[in-house]
């Protein structure tokens, strides 16, 4: 009896495994799918789960009849910056804070995290204001500036907790036999603090590249455009071609999730100390 | 800007410092975590200064001209019936997809913390919808839900759990569309923050509680429960938070979908009243009371729930 009891749990521990990744990833496969049909099957009824005649026409035209890879350049150049600023403005300030005593450190600390509760909505408009009287509306640096301070107060925080869990000593022992501050920083402190380092470029990258907001109020020239507004544009489109906004959407779904899954057993680590804003 | 930051990259001593007189500890802490601030300090908590300013203005929202007009947005706002109606729907659909998700979330966190075959597999295909951007979940989702073309229709169609096609982008579901498309989108966020905290429950803990036989339902309620306290607490915050000020995925859902007026939330309210009306400052006193409720209801959050041992 007991065993039948056991068996009948395990079989419903599976069946909850595979219902719990069906809802996750079917939706995706199914964009996968379209994207690679030919648009007269894409509308199809019943539809085909899976290409009769699979082709990549769709992202033969999605890249050579729309401006897709400006857009691409354009993120994957945004996305990239974001992530070096942010890392070398939020890795020195973290460090600061954890090492150098100073007046008024944990008031810092504190006003830092506060600022993570501001969403985008609440400081566009000034944001915006603010861009125009220094002339950088409609340029990727207005871009870059906003996503690095959008992030700064979780990637400080995250940071932070990081570099708290490396020992002091190891850097004063380092020191002590004649490594200046920045060999130990470069040879101790940088290598215990990777798994930090990527959980935070991670999560400093997904914003980035997902930002819908900013773009859309900041860009105005197409040639500017990142990929989620550019790519809104193409859905807007009176009648809209299912098949070339799916094989769009694989193609930016594609980068998010590689990056992800590369780096995905560091975020664990940092999830526990506070997650991803989103 | 890259120039503060080559200043603040950990190096910056050996440049800055002259060989006679080096910068004391406190000199270099502040140094470091300067271009920080400078950032956060013009791109975050100036821009929230100059919203509380411009609420007080009637301004354009491109041109330079301003008249001061006080409270004025604030009177006028309280008399403005699309406000409460858009506080109303930002309420439901924060309130609606927060439960949903938290309980979701929970259940699947309860399930992946179980040992099985693939356990990490399907740990990492679970947060999938949460790493997508915004914009390809709702196009995978409006096409799924699609009246005509969408599989979600066809399927409920032929396997004859309805009789006519369901318009889910119509006045009639578009809210609750949209409520199902955001759980599936954030939920994984709770997931993963509740898995998190179940690794590190002390396993002796139900050890002990099981050589004192406590059934199954006892261990659950007796020890996971109260355990998962503070990370709920703080999850239903965040996410609470962002629900409600969440732009992107609502706007985008109701994009040219023509009862975009049924989910017309807060922050799309805010969005529409500055960039279609162009009316910045009354824009910026919608924000001011959106973060206004927002400060309100965590503080009041906190005196309800708030316990001092979960302090984490």
């Amino acid at each position: 009896m007991r065993a039948v009891r056991a068996r009948f749990g395990l079989a419903c521990l599976y069946l909850g495994a595979l219902g719990l990744s069906a809802q996750a990833i079917l939706p995706l496969l199914w964009m996968l799918s379209t994207s690679l049909k030919p648009p007269r099957e894409v509308l199809a009824t019943p539809p085909t789960l899976i290409p009769a005649a699979p082709t990549l026409e769709n992202f033969a035209r999605l890249l050579t009849q729309t401006a897709f890879i400006t857009y691409f350049v354009n993120s994957v150049l945004v996305s990239g910056l974001t992530v070096l600023l942010t890392m070398a403005v939020g890795a020195a300030g973290a460090y600061s804070l954890t090492r150098f005593p100073f007046p008024g450190r944990e008031s810092i600390a504190r006003l830092i995290l506060c600022t993570y509760m501001f969403a985008p909505i609440m400081i566009v408009v000034p944001i915006y204001i603010l861009a125009r009287r220094l002339g950088i509306v409609d340029t990727h640096t207005a871009l870059v500036l906003s996503y690095s301070s959008f992030c700064l107060p979780f990637s400080l925080w995250l940071l932070r907790a990081f570099f708290q869990s490396i020992p002091i000593e190891l850097e004063e022992a380092a020191q002590v036999d004649g490594a200046g501050r920045p060999r130990a920083l470069v040879y101790i402190v940088a290598p215990l603090a990777l798994p930090g380092l990527i959980a935070t470029s991670i999560f400093t990258f997904t914003l980035a590249w997902n930002d819908y907001i900013f773009t859309r109020i900041l860009i105005v020239s197409d040639e500017l455009k990142t990929l989620p507004v550019g790519v809104q544009d193409l859905f807007s489109a009176a009648v809209v071609d299912w098949g070339l906004v799916m094989a769009a959407g694989m193609l930016i779904t594609i980068p998010a999730l590689a990056f992800f899954m590369a780096v995905q057993r560091h975020l664990v680590a940092g999830w526990g100390t506070g997650g991803l804003k989103g | 800007m890259p120039g503060l930051a080559d200043a603040a990259a950990p190096d910056a001593p050996r440049v800055l410092a002259r060989p006679r007189r080096r910068l004391s500890p406190a000199r270099l802490g502040l140094l470091g975590i300067l271009p920080a601030l400078l950032l956060i300090g013009v791109l975050i908590l100036y821009p929230v200064g100059y919203a509380i300013w411009l609420s007080f203005f009637d301004k354009h929202s491109f041109f330079p001209a301003e008249r001061w007009v006080g409270l004025g947005n604030y009177a006028r706002l309280i008399r403005d019936a699309e406000f409460w109606d858009s506080l109303w729907k930002g309420t439901v659909y924060a309130a609606g997809t927060t439960a949903l998700q938290l309980g979701f979330g929970l259940v699947s966190a309860l399930l992946l913390h179980r040992a099985f075959r693939g356990r990490t597999v399907v740990r990492a295909l679970v947060l999938f919808p949460y790493m997508i951007p915004t914009i390809v979940a709702v196009i995978v989702w409006r096409w799924l839900l699609n009246e005509t073309f969408g599989l979600v229709d066809y399927l409920l169609v032929a396997w004859r759990l309805t009789r006519q096609p369901i318009a889910w982008l119509s006045v009639d579901h578009i809210m609750t569309s949209l409520i199902a498309m955001s759980v599936w989108q954030f939920a994984p966020f709770v997931t993963l923050s509740v898995l998190a905290r179940l690794q590190t429950i002390p396993l002796e803990l139900y050890e002990a509680a099981r050589v004192d036989g406590a059934s199954a339902w006892a261990r659950f309620r007796f020890i996971t429960l109260p355990q998962l306290r503070g990370v709920m607490f703080v999850v239903i915050l965040l996410r609470g938070i962002w629900m409600f000020t969440k732009f992107d995925t609502v706007w985008l859902w109701g994009e040219g979908a023509g009862a975009g007026a049924e989910i017309r939330t807060l922050p799309i309210y805010t969005f529409m009243r500055t960039f279609t009306y162009y009316q910045a400052g009354f824009g910026a006193a919608l924000s001011v009371i959106m973060f206004l409720m927002l400060m309100a209801a965590t503080a009041l959050y906190f005196r309800l729930f708030w316990r001092d041992e979960e302090r984490a």
